[in-house]
């Protein structure tokens, strides 16, 4: 997942937020710590990027153990491509589930683009049903997992209004609530910022009574072609119950995809030779 | 033996002041420690199999119970469908989500599920179905659409005619549902709902019920203490004779409760009526003994030694009076329903208690009254015994009794009659209970009951679980088919394949999660192998190894498969068509809407997928919603159980009876899939279970009661005849009620099963005093008329006095606003009323017909002569 967020991440609609700790994936921070304290839109503008983007294109495999509040799990195991259509301009997603076999050949692609809708398919193979999912909230579970669609495509910087809180010797915490009009359930939300490699590491979503009810994490930072790329993921969320934890294994930046490997002609015929190693 | 015990209490009658009064103190002191419990589950004992199934089967599912709120709006012709009584619906909604106690994540409201659409061809769109306030009636339109086409909310969130909407609360636990019923009104008022809105819903209904309950014991029994202590005042005319037995009956009462509730037992339905039912009997025993010592007590004579002839005297009856009744209500513990037990536990304990003190406080406190107060008291007694309201009452007894001799022939005749008529009534009577018919018709749990299951499918819920079994044995297959496997690999040189296999096995399949679970889990650990793996016909094993645990894998997800859910379907169809239930909803509904939409949006696409992974890839794509965790109510995540939501618009057990026996009957005509269990659960089931073991464990109570009190009348008149004759007044009495019930339609619920075996033990007191004061007469006069006519004066007097002390004791319950109360005060003040004029008429009659058979002296009388 915080491949896709990764993936999804533009630099000219920046983007942070829950995103952002899901954004760990493939793409890294591409810029130095600054020297000096930076500003609070510098800090959640510059997360954004380490978040998601890195690389022209990037790949990775990402498995996904759903736990309910009872304990009992779902698995989803996929394949995760990405490419920038134009640096920080529109990105490519394509989602291929391979795991459980009944979700085999299950594509969800996306084309996105920052300042409008995105556009997002669905394919299910045994119905051979290719079906564009509307757009509309994206605060809406990815899968049945407790990651939102929006934790992947991303949340716009500019729905929300940021504040720096405090600076502690490893982070930037930052605390966002959404504008007038914003379709959010949360009231707010606090993200904690590395100050090495502005990757978000910590988010905490509060109520109206300002319990914090969700929380995302990322973990297992590693560097991987230059990229500082987090490969772990929790996302827990107390108003539905349970977490979810993403593994992110075998990610790669610039292999250089095709663009056709993006068209919907890849809903019925999987792109194999990009989606293996 | 109770003279010598009378004297030692009055010699020593400051250490048993003293002594009751610690008594009182210690256990009283308990009593602000009161839990009060009112749900219905408790009436099963907490490991009762269907119980235990139940809760599982909840615990499986995520069900909750749940409090049904009802917003009507029968005026605006488009019903709620408005754009006021929308928003105002949406405002609701998420005011009752915020209360503390409901489960949001799990809170069913148009206002806060999905809606599925093609949004446009080819696009499906999950979004809220009320997204917020709609503010044109196009959008109230557009809503209402939608809702109609959802069948998992149609009917159920939204009634079929859209005159009302519903909010499902689910809780937390039971016991806040009086709060929070409460905090959902005030929420409307706040938000300013104009529609009329209605509160139901079993956990609402029981928590109000606990809450009136508690209301009740403190008004019932002090009420039920005022009345008796009137009556008394009447009949006897002396404020210190009265005041004794309300003392006692008040020292009873408080050790009986204090001990219940400091022992740890919660106060149920049944219990809370603990203090109604022994303020009567602890009364009567120490009245028998009082008036008759003021009967005897001359002004300036011995009390002390009148105290001890009377307690001489009186010593047997009121000990088997007091064991009978103890005998009586410690049956209840024969019945299989915890509440049951504790009530007729500790009732048995409270009547020994009154024993205990009739038998020393009473002459204790006769001991220590002064001279004045005692002469006063006999000189009122007396002159109130030739009053003529007493007499006159005497009188009439008297009268009644010689008739009743003579026309023997009439009363017996009519005793037989009674007995056919009640034999027919209880072949009538209908087993039936439901707890929201605890409230009276106009209570507003009733009312809101029959509003909101006339307008939606049904408040009350069923649950039906679809359990595939033969799931371990999947696992075995598994083994054996890759033992061939690696059997295989080993002969092609790859022995360490096998090894490799066990360790995976074990390390991933081992375990008590679920198989597919485990599975899945060995499947990616398998799959993680073949990444590191070069060699191309190794690898080859692991894939085949890696097919079989897939295909054993979705072999475990039953519920996946399209065949087992048009089973489902198939049952559900027949139940709604025939009438059985308001609704059903499972995953097969679920799957069926959302493969609608994913197709073409067209009816004739609502059909399931032809493949198992056509109905997972639907439902993977209904996990994307906002509510993906709404699956989970309708099977497990691993697929080997599913679950059948039934609504119900009766909360009946007669009608559950019903659901559950065409179930059966479909299962013998359809059988379910191969390896398919069936269980139920939910609340409306669980009443019927209970109720079912109640009407066995009475039938029980009722017989033992019945036995044991026949023989000690044996044991007590050493002769079976006039024992069977002590148990004949009340065998016609409680027969006959329970024929009148059963005439009159009245369902043998809850309070009625208990009251049967327990009111053998009351009313049997009366025969039990007719018999002994016939015997003493007869043994002074030697000859049976005169021993009747001698009967019939003081001593029947004072049966009838008793009697009707219990019986308008039992009167204020009829006050009471729930039904249980008033069914018991009714039911007990008929039958104490009735078991007094059979005793007094059918005794002399049937006595008149045999004398020689029930008493021995006749029998001499008649040989010497």
């Amino acid at each position: 997942m915080s491949r896709i967020s990764a993936l999804l991440r533009s630099h000219r609609a920046p983007r942070i937020a829950g995103a952002a700790g899901l954004a760990l994936g493939l793409l890294g921070a591409s810029l130095p710590a600054a020297a000096q304290q930076p500003d609070v839109t510098e800090i959640v503008e510059r997360a954004n990027e380490a978040a998601y983007y890195a690389g022209d294109d990037g790949r990775a495999q990402a498995r996904m153990r759903i736990v309910d509040a009872q304990g009992r799990t779902q698995t989803r195991q996929f394949t995760i491509l990405r490419r920038d259509r134009s640096d920080g301009g529109d990105q490519d997603f394509l989602v291929a589930f391979s795991r459980p076999s009944e979700y085999r050949g299950v594509i969800f692609l996306v084309e996105k683009h920052p300042g409008g809708d995105d556009d997002r398919w669905l394919y299910l193979p045994d119905q051979d049903l290719k079906r564009r999912i509307a757009p509309g909230d994206k605060r809406t579970s990815f899968v049945g997992s407790h990651v939102f669609y929006e934790d992947v495509s991303g949340r716009h910087l500019q729905d929300d209004r940021h504040e720096l809180v405090r600076t502690t010797e490893e982070h930037y915490v930052v605390r966002s609530v959404p504008k007038a009009g914003a379709d959010a359930e949360f009231a707010s939300y606090t993200t904690w910022i590395d100050r090495e490699t502005y990757l978000p590491m910590t988010t905490e979503y509060k109520d109206e009574s300002g319990e914090v009810y969700r929380r995302m994490e990322s973990s297992n930072i590693q560097t991987v072609d230059g990229h500082p790329t987090p490969l772990r993921m929790r996302v827990e969320d107390e108003s539905m119950g349970g977490y979810t934890e993403v593994q992110f294994r075998g990610q790669e930046y610039d292999l250089g995809i095709p663009a056709d490997v993006f068209s919907d002609r890849s809903l019925r015929n999987p792109p194999r030779q990009w989606l293996s190693r | 033996m109770g003279g010598r015990l009378a004297q030692w209490c009055i010699d020593r009658r400051r250490w048993v002041f003293a002594a009751i009064l610690l008594m009182v103190a210690v256990l009283g002191a308990m009593i602000p420690q009161i839990r009060i419990d009112t749900d219905p589950e408790n009436m099963l004992p907490d490991d009762q199999p269907a119980r235990v199934l139940h809760e599982n089967i909840e615990k499986q599912f995520t069900l909750h119970d749940r409090i049904v709120v009802g917003q009507v709006n029968a005026e605006d012709p488009q019903g709620v469908f408005n754009p006021e009584s929308l928003a105002d619906h949406y405002r609701l909604t998420r005011a009752i989500e915020e209360i503390d106690g409901v489960i949001e994540r799990d809170l069913l409201s148009m206002a806060a599920v999905d809606n599925v659409e093609q949004a446009a061809p080819g696009t499906i769109d999950y979004d809220w179905l009320i997204p917020g306030p709609p503010e044109t009636q196009q959008a109230a339109d557009r809503i209402r659409a939608a809702v109609e086409r959802l069948p998992m909310y149609s009917g159920t969130l939204a009634s079929e005619d859209g005159t009302a909407a519903g909010i499902l609360v689910p809780l937390e636990s039971k016991d806040v549902s009086h709060r929070v019923a409460n905090e959902i009104r005030a929420a409307a008022q706040r938000i300013g709902v104009e529609d009329e809105l209605y509160i139901t819903g079993q956990p609402v209904a029981q928590d109000t019920f606990g809450v009136q309950m508690f209301q009740q014991m403190g008004i019932s029994a002090p009420l039920a203490g005022l009345v008796i202590f009137l009556v008394m005042l009447y009949f006897f005319r002396s404020v210190p004779l009265v005041l004794a037995p309300m003392l006692l009956a008040m020292a009873t009462v408080i050790s009986t409760m204090g001990l219940l509730i400091g022992t740890g037992f919660t106060v149920h339905i049944m219990s809370s009526m603990i203090p109604i039912f022994l303020m009567p009997i602890a009364v009567v025993a120490s009245v028998h003994v009082l008036s008759s010592f003021a009967d005897r007590y001359r002004p300036g004579g011995d009390a002390r030694a009148v105290m001890a002839g009377v307690m001489e005297q009186l010593y047997k009856p009121v000990l088997f009076t007091a064991l009978t009744t103890a005998v009586g209500f410690a049956s209840l513990m024969f019945t299989p329903i915890p509440p049951v037990q504790v009530f007729g536990g500790f009732i048995s304990f409270g009547v020994l208690i009154a024993l205990i003190l009739t038998l020393t406080f009473i002459p204790a406190y006769a001991g220590s009254l002064p001279r004045k107060t005692l002469d006063k008291m006999a000189q009122r007694v007396r002159q109130d015994q030739d009053a003529e309201h007493s007499s006159r009452l005497c009188a009439a007894l008297e009268a009644g009794g010689q008739w009743a001799g003579r026309r023997r022939n009439w009363i017996v005749g009519t005793l037989v009659a009674l007995s056919v008529v009640a034999v027919y009534g209880i072949n009538q009577i209908q087993i039936n209970d439901n707890p929201t018919r605890w409230f009276k018709a106009g209570h507003p749990i009733r009312v809101a009951d029959q509003v909101l299951n006339e307008r939606f499918a049904g408040t009350y819920e069923a649950y039906l679980r679809l359990r595939q079994t033969g799931i371990g044995e999947m696992g075995e297959q598994l083994r054996e088919r890759a033992g061939a496997i690696t059997a295989e690999a080993q002969e092609a040189g790859y022995a360490e394949l096998g090894e490799r296999w066990q360790r995976l096995w074990r390390e991933h399949v081992d375990g008590d999660r679920p198989l597919g679970t485990r599975l899945e889990s060995l499947a990616v650990a398998i799959s993680d192998r073949l990444f590191t793996l070069s060699d191309p016909d190794r690898a080859a094993y692991w894939e085949r190894l890696l097919d079989a645990v897939e295909q054993t894998r979705t072999e475990t997800r039953a519920f996946q498969d399209p065949e087992k859910l048009a089973w489902i379907a198939g049952l559900e169809r027949h139940l709604v068509e025939n009438g059985h239930i308001g609704k059903a909803t499972s995953l097969a509904d679920l799957v069926k809407t959302i493969n609608r939409e994913l197709i073409s949006g067209d009816a004739a696409d609502y059909r399931l997928p032809d493949t198992p992974g056509g109905v997972a890839q639907a439902l993977l794509s209904f996990q994307s919603s906002h509510r993906p965790h709404d699956l989970w109510r309708f099977v497990t995540p691993d697929y080997t159980a599913a679950n059948v939501w039934m609504q119900l618009p009766s909360g009946d057990n007669q009608d559950m009876q019903r659901v559950v026996e065409a179930v059966d009957a479909y299962v013998a005509e359809n059988p379910p899939p191969e390896g398919v269990e069936l269980d139920w659960a939910g609340a409306t089931y669980i009443n019927l279970v209970w109720q079912g073991e109640m009407v066995e464990g009475m039938l029980l109570a009722l017989l033992s009661a019945f036995v044991v009190v026949l023989v000690m009348m044996i044991g007590l008149f050493r002769s079976l005849a006039l024992g069977l004759l002590a148990m004949a007044p009340l065998t016609v009495t409680i027969a006959f009620i329970y024929g009148v019930m059963g005439l009159v339609g009245k369902n043998y619920d809850m309070p009625v099963a208990v009251l049967s075996s327990l009111s053998i033990g009351l009313s049997v007191d009366f025969a039990i005093h007719f018999i002994q004061r016939t015997r003493s007469a007869l043994a002074e006069t030697g000859e049976w008329r005169s021993a009747l006519v001698q009967v019939l004066r003081e001593p029947a007097c004072a049966i009838t006095r008793n009697a009707l002390v219990i019986a308008v004791g039992f009167l204020p319950l009829l006050a009471a606003p729930l039904v249980p109360y008033i069914t018991v005060g009714t039911f007990l003040a008929s039958i104490m009323a009735l078991s007094a004029v059979i005793t007094l008429l059918a005794l002399p009659a049937i006595i008149a017909y045999r004398p020689g058979l029930f008493f021995a002296e006749v029998r001499r009388g008649a040989g010497q002569s």
